[in-house]
């Protein structure tokens, strides 16, 4: 095992995550990036365990799977709400609360 | 270490919590309970929990709780427990403070009272994390239960949107968190911060770059939840389109558990970063400093201006985060003073803006508030009070607050950040004193129906009581103990994190 293609695909996947949450209209696309990132996390930190010879990292990477799942559940039922109300998930039609105000 | 029956005993107000949520949403399958029995619940397990946290707080040596089963995870010192009170006290406020508006609305139910009561869970977990991961869980239960309650009312589009936009940048930024921490984790082989200590104190600089990137990462998330100016893009619209009481408690109660996290590990864990981090910090104090000013002052709905001068508040505390890395001794107990003091004013506004809503859907503006001392003398006087501590004038709690964050950037030499405080905290006048003016100085414009008294205006008047009683001071009120009693408090809690 080369740690160095682990650390280099982790890297990759945190930034195409990352470059999908800012490009990104779709709001199921936007939530997708949002896994990407968390999951390249994890897989970060099982190749820093498996380097150092313990447990420890994996069963981080256990209960950060259980706290994405958590996330998943409030997305995904907001995505439902969202479509509901607009009939869309692009991103720009939910500006309601940015019109006409004051902004930075 | 501690005996395996003191262990539950610590645990116990945790648990409390934790039951009463679960019982809460048991309850809420039960059709015959109404919204003020849930209340009532809720309300009865926190006082329960509020007063034992209270009896342990002082009279419990620092330690590790389960230390023989899940290792250094779970840490119990003052500094916690101090943390807990203000949050479990801050919750039964934001219930007790919004009975009206809860009526008012048709959309709550019994489930909105366990989401709180779960998001206590996390922040109570979040103030003894001594551990990364724990943490980020802590974290995580705290945002996820606030993400819902943002949405709650799920047929009112704004509320939805404000969901998205939060729980979008949020869940991203807590991607930032568990970067941070796995890649401490590579360097050091542990993540709690006991141990990160010892690595940062026996390496130099060169060997702990991804220590101090780890960090770097880890505090832009908790920039991002208190809302700091480059990340500061949510605050606004998420506090303009949740429901007043989850407004009133991301600005005062969220925060204050943040700032618990936030101190411990700028405290404890990353005390060799503060070279590194100190001008990063000052960019971030002065950017949210002006920023939030800015933002305050172009709003012409209440609400959004508490947003906005939300951020001008985080950014106070940052300058006194930025003086204990230059070496200020008073500058911790300042911050947690600061938050007291915040906390009272924003729960006291808010208070009185969700209890004018309750006979009304529309949104506030300054508009709205002409000619409001002739309709209701009382609540104008008790608003003018919540204002003048928010804007830091002399006679209330606001002020000490601010001269407490001031006397720490004076001490650490922070000359710029103090007087630049300084001079927002004198453009804060227009946009607090704004209000004053138009609930005294102008006709009103159109009738209003009136408002009955009732327990909700008898809390506001307690918060504007205690804004009084914390800004007088010591000595004037024997046998009672005063704003300089708080500060000695916070000091022998800051002492036993050491």
């Amino acid at each position: 095992m080369i740690p160095e293609q682990f650390f280099i695909l982790a890297t990759l996947l945190f930034s195409i995550g990352l470059v999908g949450v800012v490009s990104r209209r779709n709001l199921f696309i936007v939530y997708l990036s949002i896994e990407l990132m968390l999951s390249s996390v994890n897989l970060l930190l099982v190749t820093f365990s498996r380097l150092d010879q313990s447990m420890n990292g994996t069963v981080m990477a256990l209960l950060l799977i259980a706290i994405i799942a958590a996330e998943a559940a409030i997305f995904l039922a907001v995505i439902i709400q969202l479509y509901r109300s607009k009939r869309s998930l692009d991103s720009d039609k939910f500006s309601q609360l940015t019109q006409n105000k004051g902004q930075l | 270490m501690f005996a395996l029956i003191e262990q539950f005993y610590i645990i116990l107000p945790m648990t409390i919590v934790l039951i009463g949520a679960f019982t809460l949403m048991i309850l809420s399958h039960n059709k015959s309970f109404e919204l003020k029995h849930f209340n009532l619940v809720a309300v009865l397990f926190l006082t329960i929990a509020l007063a034992i946290v209270m009896i342990q707080f002082g009279n419990i040596p620092k330690g590790y709780l389960f230390e023989d089963i899940i290792g250094k995870v779970f840490i119990v010192d003052d500094f916690a427990l101090l943390f807990d009170i203000m949050s479990i006290t801050g919750v039964i406020l934001t219930l007790l403070i919004n009975t009206d508006y809860f009526h008012s609305r048709s959309y709550f139910n019994g489930e909105y009272f366990a989401l709180l009561l779960f998001s206590l869970f996390g922040m109570i977990l979040l103030a003894h994390a001594h551990e990364l991961v724990t943490a980020f869980i802590g974290l995580e239960i705290a945002s996820l239960s606030i993400y819902a309650l943002v949405g709650y009312h799920k047929n009112n589009h704004v509320s939805s949107e404000a969901m998205m936009k939060y729980l979008v940048l949020g869940s991203m930024t807590g991607a930032f968190f568990i970067l941070g921490t796995a890649l401490i984790y590579g360097v050091v082989g542990s993540t709690t911060l006991n141990d990160i200590a010892t690595y940062t104190n026996g390496h130099n600089n060169e060997e702990s770059i991804l220590i101090i990137v780890g960090a770097t990462l880890i505090m832009v998330t908790i920039l991002f939840k208190i809302g700091a100016v480059p990340f500061h893009g949510w605050v606004i619209d998420v506090y303009e389109g949740s429901p007043f009481p989850i407004t009133m408690f991301m600005a005062s109660t969220f925060k204050i558990a943040i700032f618990a996290i936030a101190l411990r590990l700028y405290l404890i864990d990353f005390v060799s970063l503060h070279g590194q981090w100190n001008f990063i910090l000052q960019t971030i104090t002065i950017l949210t400093l002006l920023g939030g000013s800015w933002l305050a002052i172009t709003q012409s709905s209440i609400k959004r201006m508490l947003a906005g001068s939300s951020i001008v508040h985080g950014g106070y505390m940052l300058i006194a985060i930025t003086s204990v890395g230059a070496g200020s001794q008073i500058a911790v107990p300042a911050i947690m003073f600061y938050l007291i003091a915040y906390f009272l004013s924003a729960v006291g506004a808010f208070g009185i803006l969700s209890y004018i809503s309750a006979s009304g859907i529309k949104q506030l503006t300054y508009e709205d508030f002409k000619g409001f001392s002739e309709r209701r003398p009382y609540l104008a006087i008790f608003m003018s009070i919540f204002m003048l501590s928010l804007a830091g004038f002399p006679s209330t709690i606001g002020f000490l607050g601010k001269f407490y964050i001031f006397t720490a950037g004076v001490e650490s030499e922070q000359f710029l950040l103090v007087g630049l405080g300084i001079t927002t905290a004198f453009i804060s006048i227009y946009y607090y004193f704004k209000l004053i003016a138009m609930m005294y100085f102008y006709p009103k414009n159109e009738p209003q129906t009136p408002i009955r008294y009732t327990f909700s205006s008898a809390l506001i008047v307690l918060m504007a009581i205690l804004i009084i009683w914390g800004g007088i001071g010591s000595s004037l009120i024997p046998f009672i103990p005063s704003a300089d009693a708080l500060i000695d408090i916070a000091k022998g809690a800051i002492n036993s994190i050491g």
